[in-house]
């Protein structure tokens, strides 16, 4: 995959998803870094875990929707390791998904627009930013956002988390524009509902089962599905691949 | 770091004092569990069981049946909030000392619980007994006199831990009838009942107080035979090794009921493999052989395919593959031990050989572990599996015919998971019960008895208590005796 010894940075990567894509770039040698926002026992464990593996990782705490903080952990990457290859933005505003408890459209409030906008769009454009001139130094990079398919098709409509979503989609199709000239590319990665991850697990049962009914893959996806298709987009494999939304699904949108 | 935790997982009468215990260790993932529990002497078991009659005589007994309906109830209702403590408990630990995957725990767990709300109890009641009062006083019968049933004064079960749960029936049915409880656990799940034992103290602690429920080691004569000695009834589930070293020490003037080793399958119609259906069918049953690892006796272990749908009975197999490979990425089969990877391997072993052979069987299964392995039979016949999500499907041409294979296994057999058109029910399922069969039920709901059922084809309670009649004339030619009579 020609990821051995890249620097990768992922988001929210002490749990879930995030902790699935961290593991997976290690197993194909990639320096990981672990970032995380409280979790920092689960952090560990999961750079304990690669370390396991003969990876090599290492667990840094930021919070992803503060620039200084997100400042202050890119430089001390590029310091100690020279550089940034890859940026998988995967952390989220905690967000619950169950659909008994959620907000319908006429209950949600603004406020709840804004959390989530912060939350996944702010984050990434901040770690963006600040991955930015490092990757335009090296001619190369690749950012990889994870938005989600419910952008495509709201299963339940989860309105201020899929707006965010889309919204990050939109990010990743501008940033790819600009970027492509110095060699970034800026992708996507769409997955279905994803279990088990803490998210998900008050997605009840029923849900999950009319998911799967129309899943052609008959599941649901697994954190490591979703980690092959983030591996895949910083990879050699992918090279003339931007702009691009993958969706992680077992088919469920097909476009 | 691991933490190091002691759960007592006896539940005795308060009066009684243990000097000696012993421990079972479990590992769990940051957490190393000492399961305490004492060491008995066949006195210990004595002394149990005269402190729990003791405590029936003066409380439970006293108890109308409507009374014990209502705190069992009450101790249900705790266990259907998700956020009431002893149920996450279970939720937690149920998974680490049983190996069940945590999810499947989760909700097989609530899902059981349900079934003991009140009305299914009194459903329950209802199916034994014209009136469940008479479990009370003495009831006027439709022929004419009156009845009374009487429990046992003391309930001896001997539980089995390959599902969670069912000791919790069998704890119901004895307090239903007003008996006092000695619950011997398995090892390999000791915790539920003792957590359900605690609900019912929360309810009321002089119910609590008839029940006993420790595990020791299967086979410990000396002290299963001083429990039988002092019990007035017994109720054994277990391997058919177990319910017959049993047998053999109880007394043939006590109540011995028996839950052994059952087979369990499923006879699929092509009906249900019209090209809408098919799929659903195969989730269905993929769920049935994957619901606690086909440990229960209701799961199946072999299945009728009939010809003629939209899949072919061998596709069937190649797609039930599938599905019990994407089952075990969802809810991951519990680890075996060496014996029972060995009984998968053996079958594999013994069918891949024959499929080499020819093209009468296939074999279709995890390649690198034994998580699920499903044997493709091309001629009709029926075959017990190794369990742990293991399955025969045999292709057949007529299901009315071939069903007549299960005939030699017909003093095993329990349930059968039927998908065919109504017009064939009836036929079917005279034959199925004419062959050995207990229980005809959906595919999708193999593992989920309902309420009332007849377990292994006999009553529950019925078969426990002993009826007293007075005849209708002894009421009538008494009235001479009353002294005021004209």
């Amino acid at each position: 995959m020609n990821l051995k010894d890249k620097i990768v940075v992922v988001t929210g990567a002490s749990r879930g998803i995030g902790a699935a894509i961290a593991k997976t770039f290690a197993t194909e040698g990639a320096f990981v870094v672990v970032n995380y926002l409280k979790n920092t026992a689960l952090a560990e464990k999961v750079v304990s875990d690669i370390e396991a593996m003969g990876g090599q990782a290492v667990a840094m705490q930021a919070d992803v929707q503060d620039i200084q903080q997100v400042d202050h952990m890119m430089t001390e990457i590029t310091d100690a390791l020279g550089g940034i290859d890859v940026v998988v933005n995967n952390a989220l505003s905690h967000y619950t998904f169950n659909p008994k408890t959620r907000k319908t459209a006429w209950e949600i409030e603004w406020q709840d627009f804004e959390q989530q906008w912060e939350g996944n769009v702010h984050g990434a454009f901040n770690i963006c930013k600040a991955a930015m001139p490092y990757m335009k130094a090296q001619m190369a990079g690749r950012i990889i956002n994870v938005v989600s398919n419910l952008i495509d098709f709201p299963v339940v409509p989860y309105h201020d988390y899929s707006t965010s979503k889309m919204a990050l989609l939109g990010l990743t199709r501008n940033l790819a524009k600009e970027l492509g000239a110095f060699g970034i590319t800026v992708n996507a990665i769409a997955p279905g509902l994803t279990y088990p991850t803490d998210s998900s697990s008050e997605t009840q049962e029923n849900v999950r089962k009319s998911i799967i009914d129309l899943t052609p893959m008959h599941r649901l996806a697994t954190p490591d599905d979703i980690a092959g298709s983030a591996v895949f987009l910083a990879s050699d494999w992918a090279s003339f691949i931007t702009g691009q939304c993958l969706n992680v699904d077992g088919g469920l949108v097909m476009k | 770091m691991t933490i190091a935790e002691e759960i007592s997982i006896y539940k005795v009468p308060k009066t009684m004092a243990f000097t000696q215990f012993s421990e079972a260790i479990i590992e769990g993932e940051r957490t190393v569990y000492h399961l305490k529990y004492p060491s008995l002497t066949s006195d210990d078991i004595q002394q149990m069981m005269n402190v729990v009659e003791a405590n029936r005589e003066s409380y439970l007994a006293s108890l109308t049946t409507q009374e014990i309906v209502e705190k069992i109830d009450q101790a249900i209702q705790k266990w259907l909030d998700p956020d009431y403590p002893l149920r996450r408990r279970a939720e937690q630990l149920l998974p680490v000392i049983t190996g069940y995957d945590k999810d499947m725990v989760r909700l097989e767990l609530k899902k059981y619980m349900r079934t003991f709300r009140k009305k299914e109890l009194l459903r329950f009641l209802d199916e034994e007994f014209d009136q469940p009062a008479m479990l009370d006083e003495f009831r006027p019968r439709k022929s004419g006199g009156m009845s009374r049933a009487f429990g046992p004064n003391t309930l001896f079960h001997v539980f089995s831990g390959n599902v969670p749960g069912v000791q919790i029936w069998s704890l119901i049915m004895g307090l239903l009838l007003k008996s006092a409880t000695l619950g011997k656990t398995s090892l390999s799940e000791p915790l539920l009942p003792v957590l359900f034992a605690q609900s019912l103290e929360e309810v009321d602690e002089k119910l609590a107080e008839t029940l006993a429920i420790l595990p020791w080691k299967g086979g410990t004569a000396e002290l299963e035979n001083a429990a039988i000695a002092n019990a007035d009834a017994v109720i054994v589930y277990g391997s058919n090794k177990t319910v017959e070293t049993m047998r053999q020490r109880v007394p043939l003037d006590k109540p011995f009921l028996t839950y052994g080793h059952k087979i369990s399958f499923a006879v699929i119609g092509k009906e249900a493999l019209t090209p809408d259906l098919y799929y659903e069918t195969i989730y269905k049953l993929a769920e049935d052989i994957s619901i606690y690892d086909q440990q229960s006796c209701l799961a199946p272990q072999s299945v009728f395919v009939e010809q003629g749908g939209a899949i072919s009975p061998k596709q069937f197999a190649q797609i039930l593959a599938s599905e019990l490979g994407r089952y075990h990425k969802k809810r991951p089969r519990a680890r075996l031990t060496d014996e029972e990877a060995m009984a998968i391997q053996k079958l594999r072993d013994r069918y891949q050989f024959e499929a080499l052979q020819g093209d009468q069987v296939e074999v279709y299964a995890s390649q690198t572990n034994t998580a699920w392995t499903v044997v493709y039979h091309e001629e009709a016949g029926f075959e017990g599996s190794p369990l742990n999500r293991s399955i025969h499907i045999f292709s057949s041409e007529n299901l009315e015919r071939d069903v007549l294979s299960i005939k030699p296994y017909q003093s095993l057999l329990q349930s059968c998971g039927l998908a065919v058109a109504p017009d064939r029910l009836f036929t079917l399922a005279d034959r199925l019960g004419h062959y050995g069969v207990n229980r005809i039920c959906s595919v999708g709901e193999m593992n989920s008895a309902k309420p009332g059922w007849h377990h292994d084809g006999g009553f529950n309670l019925l078969d426990l208590v002993r009826i007293v009649d007075i005849e209708r004339d002894v009421e009538q030619k008494m009235e001479a005796f009353d002294p005021d009579v004209e």
